[in-house]
């Protein structure tokens, strides 16, 4: 049987054309900011790292010259492991933090559920500089108010320089940015929460299922995908600690805070050395990326 | 219809887009000064000359960061010059070298910047990215203006990238009231405002066991301020941070060595990685550290309500071995032009330059609470007693080393050594670790 050649009405032609190009149209504008800020600085990042790139001279192509210096580094790895540290530390805690907090709220009646997710929120809003600026004072060596609590309470003899010595640094930034993560994903399981089927649960447990097994075996899966969604994003966000390592400590001291991304910074508009910083850049992105495939994979096994 | 409807909107999206970007671009800058409309009228019409308007960067040098003040100097230039329109942008030492790179990378860098050298001659201008002043530097210029200041704004190859309008001397200060009581203040040269490596350790150590567990911070947070540690280090034991040439960095010197394990060594001085210079004066200034080494005129100046009638601030220089052999820092700030290709802008930035160094010299200086870099203009302070001080000090103004090749790096690495230093590396081997990162980098 020969193939019937099936005709378009040139009419209807016309109308797909036009709503393609109507949306291509809409999609226009973000297209432009996507690839004007987004795609081309990637593209520049890539190619600016096989360079010896600086202010005022015209840039040399050195291969993978920065990328070898780069692993040659102690103060880069020092820095990856800070970095890793501080995920490791924060991209849990934060999730299982915000995961208890949503479901404590979420059985309260909706006008203190409101007034919690606000609280929660509220660092989320702030400036992060004011944020930062009180954290500063309160860690402060010698007005400090955890030193005037641990020294009234006798917890301490001597004010602890919480921010100038090694062995506390990193842990002050965990805890700070702990306090800044946790409110988006706190609102966002308050909402998975409240859209888990009451009908499931109720089944449940008239089937005599406890409250834990309602709960990992009912709501867990249903709020998966923003369980999932809060640890790619917590993630990013604990690799790219930037204002609060810059705003307090500038990396130090002797590199005890210093992360991948304010090691970009120092070299790049401290030290003029772009291809350098940019090699960092991309090798963190590959970090970031291979991170978040195998949370997504896992994720959607589960 | 509805389609044409879409379309025509989709266009509206785009256009707006590029509409908001020239918007952008037509939006005025933080702060424009212009002469209040009388002064204009009153100013003599230069039709032949087109109208300029240039962007002035300055950081804040004194009173030069505060908006209403170069706003003042900015209505009486433009009353002389009324073709001229100059925008200024304050800048903070926080983030200010970050713009300026950045908008130097992205082509947008202002047509002047008002600081130092270091930043000027030895950054920015080695770089070539700022244009030879030398036309400005006339014989009188030179003759009028010190030497070590003109060799400061000098690239060593004849080239000009800074004009100079003032400068200090970097000190120190102690809290005076506070020395009194405890006996501290035997140690002190008051008439001179000086002191002796042996004395002020004696006096540290007086406050000690007084009870100020915490007399003095070695901060070491950034390099804001880091003048002050600089000079106290080098000038306990007569060291020097860098060759006389300045090609090289002689940090990991015995002197300084030494200085650096007595200051580790000494009770009551605590290296500390969690403040600057600006937050060392604030501490100093609430009566928190008795002693102050990232100090000078302005910063005492900007303290003085804070500080209040709580204690006296006494001034001092940086301790020495004889006491006067001291050698202190020195602030130089002036104007450099950003090579932008323009000439008109250029010859209107040199214009404005001029009238503001030369022309208007003494209200200009006492704008940036500092002294003039000419030796013909008289002290601006002269009835001010403690300005006057603060002015003595000018007599031990030491090398201006700011400009040695790599000093970016340099600086950087040198907070760090302190830092190292600060949690137990020995002071020898984080003293040639930072030799060998500055040498590198002047080598570059």
């Amino acid at each position: 049987m020969a193939n019937k050649k099936i005709s378009v009405n040139p009419k209807s032609r016309r109308l797909m054309v036009h709503e393609t190009v109507t949306a291509y149209l809409f999609l226009l504008p973000f297209l432009i900011f996507f690839v004007g800020f987004v795609l081309y600085p990637m593209i520049m990042c890539i190619i600016t790292s096989f360079f010896d790139a600086t202010m005022g001279r015209e840039d040399i192509f050195i291969g993978f010259g920065n990328y070898k210096e780069l692993f040659a580094d102690p103060v880069f790895w020092k820095a990856l492991w800070n970095t890793l540290i501080i995920v490791l530390v924060s991209v849990p805690v934060t999730c299982i933090f915000s995961l208890w907090v949503a479901s404590a709220i979420s059985k309260m009646p909706v006008a203190a559920t409101s007034a919690f997710r606000c609280i929660f929120y509220l660092p989320v809003v702030t400036g992060s500089v004011a944020v930062t600026m009180v954290w500063k004072w309160m860690f402060n060596n010698y007005y400090g108010i955890f030193n005037y609590i641990g020294q009234a309470t006798g917890m301490i003899d001597q004010p602890i320089n919480w921010l100038g010595d090694p062995k506390y640094a990193l842990g002050c930034i965990i805890l700070i940015l702990l306090t800044t993560s946790v409110g988006q994903p706190i609102v966002l399981y308050v909402s998975a929460l409240d859209n888990v089927d009451k009908s499931l649960v109720e089944a449940a447990e008239g089937d005599g299922a406890t409250q834990m097994q309602a709960f990992w075996k009912i709501k867990w899966p249903q709020i998966m995908p923003t369980t999932l969604y809060i640890l790619v994003i917590t993630t990013i966000n604990s690799f790219q600690c930037f204002a609060l390592i810059q705003l307090l400590t500038s990396g130090g001291p002797n590199n005890s805070t210093m992360t991948i991304m304010y090691y970009i910074y120092y070299n790049a508009f401290k030290l003029y050395r772009y291809g350098y910083g940019n090699a960092m850049g991309v090798i963190l992105a590959i970090v970031i990326a291979i991170l978040s495939a195998v949370q997504f994979k896992a994720g959607q096994e589960k | 219809m509805k389609k044409l409807i879409a379309l025509a909107l989709a266009v509206v999206m785009v256009l707006s887009l590029g509409a908001c970007s020239v918007q952008k671009a037509e939006t005025p800058a933080p702060t424009q000064a212009a002469a209040p409309a009388a002064t204009e009228a009153a100013a003599p019409a230069a039709p032949e000359a087109a109208p300029v308007e240039i962007s002035l960067w300055t950081y804040p040098i004194g009173n030069w960061g505060k908006q209403e003040v170069v706003d003042q100097l900015l209505a009486k230039f433009n009353a002389a010059y009324p073709n001229i329109k100059v925008t200024v942008e304050y800048l903070t030492y926080t983030d200010g070298d970050d713009k300026v790179n950045t908008a130097i990378e992205g082509n947008a860098a202002p047509d002047i910047v008002m600081e130092g050298p270091e930043r000027l001659v030895a950054n920015w201008g080695a770089k070539g990215k700022m244009v030879d002043l030398a036309d400005l530097w006339t014989d009188e210029a030179k003759a009028d203006i010190y030497a070590s200041v003109e060799a400061a704004c000098n690239n060593g190859s004849g080239a000009y990238y800074e004009y100079p309008l003032c400068m200090t001397a970097h000190c120190m200060a102690i809290n005076k009231t506070v020395f009194e009581e405890t006996g501290a203040w035997q140690y002190v040269d008051a008439e001179t405002h000086t002191w002796t490596t042996e004395n002020f350790l004696k006096a540290v150590q007086t406050l000690y066991d007084a009870g100020y567990k915490t007399v003095g911070a070695v901060f070491c947070s950034a390099q804001g301020g880091d003048q002050g540690t600089r000079a106290l280090y080098n000038n306990m034991y007569g060291g020097t941070f860098t060759n006389a040439e300045h090609t090289e960095y002689t940090m990991n010197s015995p002197e300084n060595v030494k200085a650096l394990e007595t200051l580790y060594a000494q009770d009551g001085i605590n290296f500390d990685a969690s403040i600057n210079g600006g937050e060392e004066a604030d501490l100093f200034a609430q009566g928190v550290l008795q002693m102050a080494f990232c100090w000078n005129a302005a910063t005492h100046a900007a303290r003085t309500e804070v500080i209040g009638d709580s204690f006296e601030v006494f001034p001092m220089a940086f301790p020495s071995p004889n006491g006067t052999d001291v050698k202190l820092c020195g602030g130089i700030w002036g104007f450099g032009i950003f090579d932008n290709g323009d000439s008109a802008k250029v010859d209107a930035a040199k214009t404005f330059i001029k009238w503001v160094c030369d022309e208007n010299t003494l209200e200009s200086v006492s704008t940036s609470g500092f002294w003039s870099v000419r030796q013909s203009v008289a002290d601006p302070y002269a009835d001010d007693a403690l300005k006057s001080v603060y002015g003595t000090f000018m007599q031990y103004m030491g090398d201006y080393y700011n400009v040695t090749p790599g000093w970016t790096e340099a600086r950087a690495a040198a907070w760090n050594m302190l830092q190292q230093i600060g949690t137990g590396t020995p002071v020898q081997e984080a003293a040639d670790a930072f030799v060998a990162t500055a040498n590198a980098a002047a080598g570059k």
